[in-house]
């Protein structure tokens, strides 16, 4: 069912103490080694930094030795495990708080951010220390979230009370939330920063928020349990995952409107059995990665024909994923089977598994 | 912890216990566990090599398959030294390493299933039992209470449901713990399964 709901009536948004840094985003900008866009080009900020600074081109020139370090949320042993993607291996146990879910580092690459929904808080770990030394005021049970293309905005998917917060990270202070659907989860943010999305689980809504104006424009129906959402990097398409539903919808951002769907068979698996939670997308919008859930599988799908070219078994219970900067390699969470599975993005081939703590739920990869 | 209080908690957590079980799935009104019931694996949640249908009619023909499938799937094994067994045998077939590794898996697939089933028949069980302790509980209880609050009470009947409501009491909430245990069981046999179907796919490759 492709329907489209438009946006009717205007969702209240609480108001907002006015940040003295909302105007003038520029002269805020961290460093920062993830790339941003103008004019539908891509950027890398580093480049520009380290030809300034002069320090980094070691760096930037490192061929396939390439270390960088994956963090793991544990959901069950509460604990954030560290990989070094080189080596393959755990090389660090971070003890965080109870239930730590969505997980993501900050542009400026000085925290990681969880999300401990039972303690109804996002704690920031030093990546110096791999301590935790602060705590974001979400709402009550964060779950995922993510941050806008200055890294100074946080938006936080509050699974418990229908909204998601806007949080200010360097001051670490709440600057408001907007009210969408019912145990919203999945987050994506489109490539310019313009336009959040925001999908709710009971709802079936992909629910479009313009983030200047903070009010929802545009609601799009999806099939049943959407679970993440995930933009292409030149913002032409919008994919947002429903695990019930079993399928990926392929959605116009700008005509907010479902234009294609993915749909996935596994010969002998029960369809039920094919859950569609994570994404991700490479930078040239060519290949997509859906994780099946209890299918224990990740498809591969075709960027330009969404036909799924190959389906790869990982570990049990996949859900989400993370790509190695240089996009040499895939990273899988399998929270039954405790442990990541290491896709070969180039060759389509697991090539390593890696045992984890209990319950692996979300990971994430640091620039260096 | 007083019986009174032992037995307020056991009853609410029953309770809820078997509330949970009605939500979750009706067709399996006894399943105790928060997992949702699978009653039999798939091979294809596990396994994404050639079919082994033919595999499935002759393993137990090949007696040091036999012998290696009743070692891989007895838990007290390590999985890494069960992982290490298998690396060493399909090693060792040479030519025959992807027939060899095709009737392993399918041995495993049918002995850990069964195993399973039969741990997930033991908890459904457990939880009829439970259910019958408690509803016999609540009668001790009703009867207690029923009992003539006069000054001359009949000691001897009161100390004597007492002191049942107690044990009973006691039974049930160790049996509680164990079905708790217990639910792990099936999902760490289909953990065990998975990996030792991952490790014989590398082998095969």
């Amino acid at each position: 069912m492709e329907s489209r709901v438009r946006r009717a009536k205007a969702r209240s948004v609480a108001p907002t103490k006015a940040s003295p840094f909302e105007a003038g985003r520029a002269h805020f900008a961290l460093p920062t080694l993830r790339p941003f866009y103008m004019n539908g080009i891509r950027y890398c900020e580093a480049i520009w930094r380290c030809t300034v600074v002069g320090i980094c081109v070691p760096f930037l020139l490192a061929g396939d030795a390439q270390a960088y370090k994956a963090y793991v949320s544990n959901e069950k042993s509460n604990t954030i495990s560290i990989i070094d993607t080189a080596e393959r291996k755990v090389v660090g146990t971070i003890k965080v708080g109870q239930r730590p879910r969505g997980i993501a580092i900050t542009r400026d690459q000085k925290y990681v951010l969880v999300a401990v929904g039972d303690d109804d808080t996002i704690q920031m770990i030093d990546t110096a220390t791999n301590k935790v030394v602060d705590t974001l005021p979400s709402g009550p049970d964060p779950e995922l979230f993510t941050d806008d293309p200055s890294g100074r905005l946080l938006y936080v998917a509050n699974e418990n009370d229908n909204t998601v917060t806007i949080i200010d990270i360097e001051r670490r202070t709440r600057l408001g939330d907007v009210e969408v659907g019912v145990e919203p989860e999945g987050m994506g943010l489109s490539p310019d920063g313009k336009i959040l999305v925001n999908t709710s689980e009971t709802t079936n809504m992909a629910h479009f928020i313009d983030t200047a104006t903070r009010k929802i424009v545009a609601n799009v129906l999806v099939d049943s349990r959407p679970r993440f959402a995930q933009f292409k990097d030149d913002g032409s398409e919008l994919w947002v995952s429903s695990e019930i539903g079993g399928t990926v919808s392929i959605i116009d951002p700008v005509k907010h409107a479902v234009k294609g769907k993915i749909n996935f068979a596994i010969p002998g698996m029960r369809q039920e059995a094919i859950q569609p939670v994570g994404i991700a997308i490479t930078h040239d919008g060519k290949t997509g990665f859906v994780a099946l859930g209890p299918a224990n599988r990740i498809a591969v799908i075709d960027g330009a024909t969404h036909q799924v070219q190959k389906y790869l078994l990982v570990g049990q219970r996949v859900w989400h994923m993370a790509f190695t900067p240089d996009e040499k390699y895939l990273l899988t969470t399998n929270g039954v089977s405790n442990d990541v599975s290491v896709i070969d993005v180039a060759a389509l081939k697991v090539i390593d598994t890696i045992q984890v703590g209990e319950l692996p739920w979300g990971v994430a990869i640091s620039q260096h | 912890m007083k019986p009174a209080a032992l037995l307020l908690f056991a009853i609410t957590t029953l309770g809820a216990g078997l509330q949970r079980a009605e939500a979750a799935d009706p067709r399996y009104p006894d399943w105790p566990c928060a997992q949702a019931k699978v009653p039999e694996l798939s091979v294809a949640a596990v396994w994404d090599g050639p079919s082994i249908e033919q595999a499935q009619k002759t393993w137990q023909d090949d007696p040091a398959i036999k012998n290696l499938v009743e070692r891989l799937a007895a838990r007290r094994i390590p999985i890494e030294e069960a992982q290490k067994n298998i690396e060493d045998f399909l090693a060792a077939a040479g030519a025959a390493k992807a027939d060899k590794g095709l009737l392993l898996f399918a041995g495993l697939f049918e002995t850990l299933n069964r195993q399973r089933t039969e741990v997930m028949n033991g908890l459904e069980r457990l939880q009829r039992r439970q259910r019958e302790l408690a509803d016999r509980i609540k009668a001790d209880v009703s009867a207690q209470h029923e009992l003539p609050d006069n000054a001359h009470p009949d000691q001897a009947k009161l100390d004597e449901l007492g002191t049942r409501i107690e044990w009973s009491t006691r039974i049930f909430d160790e049996r509680r713990r164990s079905v708790r245990y217990a639910c792990e069981v099936p999902v760490a046999i289909e953990r065990r399964l998975f990996a030792l179907a991952r490790a014989i796919r590398r082998q095969m490759e």
